[in-house]
C-alpha cells in the first residue's frame, strides 16, 4: 500500500507542477508582456484556465495532506524549519487567488482593475519562486533537524535553510520552467496574430529554463552540494534529463506545425521527467539536513493507516479523476466564454 | 507576549475568518440551485438574474474559503508541528476525504460557473447540486478531525507513543456526530440570516423589492428551518459534553462546586480569582436536568478537577451564553418568519424587514461564539487529555509576527470581499430594474 500513497504523492506534485506551474507560469508570461498584449493574455488566460483553475490548486492540498498523514517525521521537520518561505508562499497563493477572482467576478470594471492585475502578477513571480526556493532548501542540506535547534541562532535555522544561493537558483530555475509550460499553452490558444507573442515567450523560457538549470548544476558541482553530486551520477536522473532535451526537437516542430494537443504533450512530458529526475536522483534520501541525510521512509505512519489512506486515495482518485478529465474535455473546445 | 498565546492567536483568527467564508461557501450554493430551480420551472426572469447574482457571490466566496482553507492546512503543520507529527497519521481519513469532497467541490463549481447556456440544463443544475453536497460532506469530515481533539479515539496511549493506530476508529470518534450536526445546522442559520438580512436592507430601501423578497425568502426558509431544529442538537451535544468532557460543560456554566440538582446560570459576571459569578439568574436543578435529564443528578464542578486542566472559565462562559443566546432570539425570529406565510401584512411594515436587518449578524457572532466555547473549552489541551497545546507549538520564535501579518492581510482581505459584495448588489438594483 505504500507505494500507493508513493504513486498518489508523486502524481498529486506532477499535476500540481504542470497545472499549477502553467497557472503560475501564466501570471509571468502575463507580466513579461507588453501593455497591449497584457490584456489579451489575460483574457486568453481566463478562457483557458477559467474553470479549472480551482481545481489546478487543489493538488497542493492533496500534497500536503499525504505527507502529514503517512510522513509525519518529515512534515515535522519541514514544517519547523521551513516555516518562513512557506507562509510567504501562502501569502501569494491568497493574493494570487483572490486577485485572479476579483478581477474577473468585480460586478464593475473601473480603475481597480489595475491592482487586481498588479497583484495577480507579482504574486504569480513570487509563489512560484519561492515554492522552488524551499524545494531548494530542502535538498541543499542546509535545514537543522528539530533535536539539534538548541546549537543554532535564528538565522542559522530560519533563514539560512532557503534564503541561499542554492535555493534562490532552484526557484528561478522553477518559475522559467512554470513560464515555459504556460507559454506553450497559451500557443494553441491565441489567435493567429498573437501566436507569434507566445511562441517567442516559449523560446525565451526555454532558454532560460536550461540556463538557470545549467547554473544551478554548475553551482552545485563547484560547491559540493551532496544532491547535485548525486543527481550527475545517478544513470536514471541523466538519462531523463536527456531524454528531455530531446523532446526539445519534436516539441519545436509540432508548434511550428500548430499541433495544439501534441505540443502541449511534449512540454508537459518534459517537465514531469526534469521534475521525475530530480526525485530519482536521490530517493528515498529526498531531505538532506546538516546533520545528514534522511530518508522519506524513516519514521513513515503504521501499517493501517497507510492502508486507509490508500483506499482512500484509490476512492477519491476513481470519483475525481474522470470529473476533471470530462471538465477539461468539455471547455477546451469553448471560445467565447461569458461568466 | 508568549510564543504560545501569539500561536493560539493567529490559529484563532485565521480559523474565524475562514469559517465565516467557508459556511457561507458551502450554505449559499442550496440558496442558488433553489433559485437556478424555479427559472428551470417557471421561467421568470427574476429567479435567473437572482441565480447568477448568487452565483458571482458563491465564487467570491469559495475562493476566499478555498484560499484560507490552504492556507490553514499549512498553519496546522507550521504553528503546532508536535501535534501534527502525532495527530497527522491518525486522523489522515477524514482529511483525505475532504480533500476528495473539496475537488469534487472546485470541479463541479468549474462546470457550473461556465456552463451556462453550453451544458444540458439539467445536468448544469446538477453540478450546482453537487457543489453544495460536496460542500457540506467537505464540513462534517472537517469537523470530524476537530471532534478527535475533543474525543481521542483509535489508538492506545503508552508511555508518550500513539500505538494501535486505527484510522476508521477515530474518524468516527464519539464527538464527530454531534459536533457535525450542530455545526451544519449553525452554518445553515448563519448564513440564512445573514444572506436573508442582506437583501431585507435592500426591501428596506425599496430597491429592486421584487427580486430581493425572492431572494429573502429562499435563504431565510432555509436559516429558520435550521434555527428552529438546532436546540434539539444543542440538547444532544450538551448531554454528550457532560460525560465526556465535564470540566468543559463546568467552564460552560461556570459551575465551581459539584452539586447535586445544579441550577443553570443565565448571564452573570465570572471572577476567575474569588470563583464567584454576580449578577446571574439561575434557574434551579435546570442544569442537572439538562445534562443528564435528570433533576438532581450531580453536576462534577471545576474544583473537582486540578487546577492545572481548567480551561479559561470566563470566557468560556460568555461565549456560551453569546451562543445561546443568540440561538434562542434566531428561532424566533425563525418563527416569526414561517408564521409571516399565513400572515402576509407584516412584511408591509418596516419593523419586519428592520428585525431581519438587525438579526444578519447574529447566527456568524453566535456561530463562531459556539467555536470559541469548543476550542477554548478545550484548553490546556489540544488532544484532550493527552497532549497540552503548549507542547504542540513551534519552537520557531517571533510567532507574534505572523500573527499580525495574517490580521493585515484577512482584515483587508475582508474588507475587500465587503466592498465587492456591495457593488454587486448596486450592479444586480439597476440591470433588473431594466428587465
Amino acid at each position: 500500500m505504500i507505494y500507493v500513497v508513493l504513486f498518489f504523492l508523486a502524481f498529486s506534485l506532477f499535476l500540481y507542477v504542470l497545472l499549477g506551474g502553467a497557472d503560475f507560469g501564466a501570471g509571468i508570461v502575463e507580466l513579461f508582456s507588453s501593455k497591449e498584449n497584457q490584456q489579451i493574455t489575460k483574457k486568453t488566460i481566463y478562457r483557458v484556465m477559467g474553470p479549472i483553475w480551482e481545481a489546478n490548486h487543489i493538488w497542493i492540498i492533496i500534497v500536503m495532506v499525504i505527507l502529514w498523514v503517512a510522513f509525519p517525521v518529515y512534515f515535522n521537520i519541514i514544517m519547523i524549519s521551513l516555516h518562513i518561505p512557506l507562509t510567504l508562499i501562502l501569502i501569494g497563493i491568497t493574493l494570487r487567488g483572490v486577485s485572479f477572482i476579483f478581477r474577473h467576478y468585480d460586478a464593475v470594471v473601473d480603475e481597480s482593475q489595475k491592482i487586481y492585475n498588479g497583484l495577480f502578477r507579482f504574486s504569480s513571480v513570487f509563489t512560484p519562486l519561492l515554492l522552488g526556493m524551499t524545494f531548494g532548501g530542502v535538498i541543499s542540506g542546509s535545514i537543522i533537524l528539530p533535536e539539534h535547534l538548541s546549537q543554532y541562532n535564528f538565522g542559522e535555522v530560519y533563514i539560512a535553510s532557503w534564503f541561499n544561493v542554492f535555493s534562490l537558483l532552484t526557484g528561478i530555475f522553477f518559475s522559467a520552467l512554470c513560464a515555459f509550460l504556460s507559454a506553450t499553452l497559451l500557443i494553441g490558444e491565441a489567435d493567429e496574430a498573437h501566436e507569434k507573442i507566445y511562441r517567442r515567450k516559449s523560446a525565451i523560457a526555454t532558454i532560460v529554463v536550461v540556463l538557470s538549470g545549467s547554473i544551478l548544476i554548475i553551482y552545485g558541482y563547484v560547491n559540493d552540494f551532496v544532491f547535485i553530486k548525486d543527481f550527475i551520477q545517478n544513470p536514471y536522473s541523466i538519462s531523463l534529463i536527456g531524454a528531455s532535451a530531446l523532446v526539445l526537437i519534436p516539441l519545436w516542430i509540432h508548434i511550428r506545425k500548430g499541433h495544439k494537443i501534441l505540443s502541449r504533450f511534449y512540454a508537459g512530458l518534459q517537465v514531469v521527467m526534469i521534475i521525475a529526475a530530480a526525485m530519482i536522483a536521490h530517493f528515498p534520501y529526498v531531505l538532506i539536513t546538516k546533520q545528514g541525510e534522511l530518508s522519506l521512509l524513516e519514521g513513515v505512519a503504521p501499517d493501517s493507516v497507510i492502508r486507509v489512506l490508500g483506499v482512500s486515495l484509490i476512492v477519491g482518485g476513481l470519483v475525481i479523476l474522470p470529473g476533471l478529465f470530462h471538465l477539461l474535455k468539455s471547455f477546451k473546445m469553448i471560445k467565447v466564454l461569458e461568466p | 507576549m508568549e510564543n504560545l498565546d501569539a500561536a493560539r492567536l493567529q490559529m484563532a483568527f485565521t480559523l474565524a475568518f475562514h469559517i465565516i467564508f467557508a459556511c457561507i461557501g458551502m450554505v449559499m450554493p442550496f440558496f442558488m440551485v433553489v433559485s437556478h430551480y424555479k427559472w428551470l420551472k417557471t421561467r421568470n426572469k427574476i429567479y435567473l438574474t437572482l441565480t447568477k447574482s448568487w452565483q458571482k457571490g458563491v465564487a467570491i466566496f469559495f475562493v476566499t474559503g478555498a484560499v484560507s482553507g490552504t492556507a490553514l492546512s499549512f498553519e496546522l503543520g507550521l504553528l503546532w508541528p508536535e501535534f501534527m507529527k502525532h495527530a497527522g497519521p491518525i486522523i489522515g481519513m477524514p482529511f483525505s476525504l475532504e480533500g476528495a469532497a473539496f475537488f469534487v467541490e472546485a470541479i463541479a463549481l468549474g462546470f457550473y460557473l461556465y456552463g451556462w447556456n453550453k451544458l444540458n440544463e439539467r445536468f448544469h443544475w446538477i453540478t450546482g447540486v453537487i457543489i453544495g453536497i460536496s460542500g457540506v460532506a467537505s464540513g462534517i469530515l472537517v469537523v470530524s478531525a476537530n471532534g478527535w481533539m475533543n474525543a481521542p479515539s483509535g489508538f492506545d496511549y503508552i508511555n508518550g507513543e500513539f500505538l494501535n493506530i486505527d484510522p476508521v476508529a477515530a474518524f468516527l470518534n464519539p464527538a464527530w456526530f454531534t459536533q457535525a450536526l450542530h455545526m451544519i445546522l449553525a452554518a445553515f442559520t448563519a448564513t440564512g440570516f445573514a444572506v436573508g438580512g442582506v437583501h431585507a436592507y435592500q426591501i428596506y430601501k425599496k430597491r429592486n423589492v421584487a427580486l430581493h423578497k425572492k431572494a429573502f425568502k429562499i435563504a431565510v426558509t432555509f436559516g429558520a428551518i435550521a434555527a428552529i431544529l438546532q436546540p434539539i442538537s444543542g440538547d444532544i451535544s450538551a448531554k454528550d459534553i457532560a460525560q465526556r468532557q465535564p470540566v468543559k460543560l463546568a467552564a460552560m456554566e461556570a459551575h465551581y462546586d459539584t452539586e447535586k440538582g445544579a441550577p443553570l446560570y443565565i448571564g452573570g459576571i465570572v471572577n476567575e480569582e474569588t470563583q464567584e459569578v454576580k449578577y446571574k439568574i439561575a434557574i434551579p436543578k435546570a442544569l442537572s436536568f439538562l445534562s443528564f435529564g435528570d433533576f438532581d443528578a450531580e453536576v462534577k464542578g471545576l474544583n473537582d478537577f486540578p487546577k492545572d486542566t481548567h480551561p479559561p472559565v470566563a470566557i468560556t462562559h460568555y461565549a456560551f451564553q453569546t451562543m445561546v443566546g443568540l440561538g434562542t432570539i434566531l428561532l424566533i425570529a425563525g418563527i416569526i418568519f414561517l408564521l409571516s406565510y399565513k400572515k402576509k401584512h407584516w412584511m408591509d411594515t418596516k419593523k419586519y424587514w428592520l428585525l431581519f436587518i438587525l438579526l444578519a449578524p447574529a447566527g456568524f457572532i453566535a456561530l463562531e461564539a459556539g467555536w470559541v466555547v469548543t476550542e477554548v473549552g478545550r484548553q490546556p489541551w489540544i488532544i484532550y487529555n493527552i497532549m497540552k497545546t503548549k507542547d504542540a507549538v513551534t519552537p520557531m520564535p517571533g510567532m507574534i509576527y505572523s500573527f499580525y501579518m495574517y490580521l493585515f492581510l484577512y482584515t483587508i482581505l475582508a474588507v475587500v470581499v465587503t466592498w465587492l459584495m456591495q457593488r454587486q448588489i448596486k450592479v444586480l438594483n439597476k440591470t433588473s430594474v431594466e428587465l
